[in-house]
């Protein structure tokens, strides 16, 4: 992971010298807008935002359950974080997809890939669990169901590296592999502690 | 701006040339707690680990083994014991929790120690729940013990494999992690807090202290790892930004125009 790291550092100098003199001004630095997508894409590109939708959806009615239930302080700080940086995320995507004339969710039922294991858990299930668990029992199960929410975003993200062809899109699975990764790092601690 | 958007192919190679040895649809769970090795791997306790640290639900081989790896060699690492993995402190009994990815019809789930199977829980072709616990009696058993958890898949001949590291007895009944003596330096919850740069970012195991709201010194460079508060101020390339809601941060969750809700240029 360090050599991984030393490489991203490596490779955003490398982008950032590229853009040269494209750079903006520092004293007249203006807050980023909402990246733009090119007009080129694919059908991956398309099942893939499509997908991710639906799965932030999920995952942000998740993340908002947490915030009325009793967790540590360091899970909640997680939640909410995920929560704020997902909803800009999903906003983003549903962008990308009107732009494109596409609809912003996948036009058959998210589970309808269950019987061979291609897609993931259910939001109904992982929503009916986690109302379920009670007092302590809420964290854990919490925790499980993000973890392994987060593990199917890499994979799905996965998908679209593999073969989709919007550089903008690709960039995206790129930051949901690397973010999600990360926050199942965070999590693991927690589950384990 | 392109900067704001786009992470390095570069390292997004260096990911994927990692995770291309299993197909998405093979992977589907491991035990959470207490962690399994490939849990320790993922979360970064444990390092060095290769490939598994990016897919620890991926330890699938045929039914009827006995080892941690399931028999798949860009796994090895998790079945060798010579890592030091460190155990975790355990009572007489202790729930296993499980993390799914994909719920396939289970046959069951077997525990073992040594050769004992100490559990069995028949599932009949079910599909799982979204969690999955088991509570499992240790009793009979003490001190330093490797566990191995199994899940039989009902409609493939293939199993998941899991080893847990435990210290049974001798502590409290709650799962705590307790390093080994051996443990790697990244996994002493107090250990060298001037390395920050160096540990694994997210371990909750190193997590900073938290701090009073606003104490990190202005001008501060934005680094992973750190829990900044609401008001905490960091420098990222160049510019300042303000900290507008508490978290710890990681790689992604740096200024831009994502994590507006995180930082606000100021």
């Amino acid at each position: 992971m360090r050599e991984f790291r030393v490489a991203l550092a490596a490779a955003a100098l490398t982008l950032l010298a590229a853009c040269g003199t494209a750079a903006p001004e520092q004293t007249t630095y203006q807050v980023p807008t909402a990246p733009k997508a090119d007009a080129t894409f694919n059908a991956t590109d398309v099942m893939f935002l499509q997908m991710m939708v639906t799965h932030h959806q999920q995952g942000l009615e998740m993340v908002k359950l947490a915030r009325t239930r009793g967790t540590s302080e360091q899970v909640a700080m997680l939640a909410g974080a995920i929560e704020v940086t997902q909803t800009t995320e999903l906003e983003v995507m549903q962008g990308w997809l009107t732009g494109w004339g596409e609809t912003t969710t996948a036009d058959h039922h998210p589970n309808a890939h269950a019987s061979h294991g291609g897609l993931p858990i259910t939001g109904a299930d992982e929503m009916a669990a986690l109302r379920k668990a009670t007092g302590s029992q809420f964290q854990t199960t919490f925790l499980n169901l993000l973890i392994g929410h987060q593990h199917n975003a890499v994979e799905m993200a996965r998908m679209e590296t593999d073969g989709g062809a919007n550089p903008q899109v690709k960039d995206l699975a790129n930051r949901i592999t690397l973010s999600r990764t990360e926050q199942i790092k965070q999590m693991l601690g927690m589950v384990a502690a | 701006m392109r900067r704001l958007v786009a992470y390095p192919l570069m390292a997004l190679g260096l990911v994927t040339a990692s995770l291309a040895i299993a197909s998405p649809a093979s992977a589907h769970g491991y035990v959470s707690s207490p962690p399994s090795r490939q849990a320790l791997c993922a979360s970064g306790r444990v390092g060095d680990c290769g490939p598994i640290q990016y897919e620890p639900q991926s330890v699938e081989g045929p039914k009827g083994q006995r080892n941690c790896h399931g028999g798949l060699a860009q796994f090895a690492v998790l079945n060798d014991d010579s890592r030091n993995w460190p155990a975790t402190s355990v009572g007489s009994s202790v729930t296993f929790n499980w993390v799914l990815t994909a719920r396939h019809s289970t046959s069951s789930w077997e525990y073992y120690i040594g050769s004992r199977r100490i559990a069995f829980f028949e599932d009949g072709g079910r599909q799982p729940n979204a969690t999955v616990s088991h509570q499992v009696s240790l009793a009979g058993f003490s001190g330093r013990q490797k566990l191995l958890a199994i899940w039989n898949i009902g409609d493939t001949p293939m199993a998941f494999y899991n080893c847990i590291d435990l210290q049974v007895g001798g502590g409290g009944p709650s799962p705590t992690a307790a390093p080994s003596p051996t443990a790697r330096p990244s996994a002493s919850p107090t250990a060298r807090p001037s390395t920050r740069p160096t540990v694994r970012p997210s371990s909750p195991a190193v997590s900073p202290t938290p701090r009073p709201t606003g104490t990190v010194p202005g001008g501060a460079q934005w680094a992973p790892g750190t829990t900044y508060r609401t008001g905490d101020e960091v420098t990222y390339q160049g510019v300042r930004y303000r900290c507008r809601q508490s978290h710890t941060s990681i790689v992604t969750w740096e200024p831009s125009y994502y994590t507006l809700a995180l930082w606000l240029p100021i």
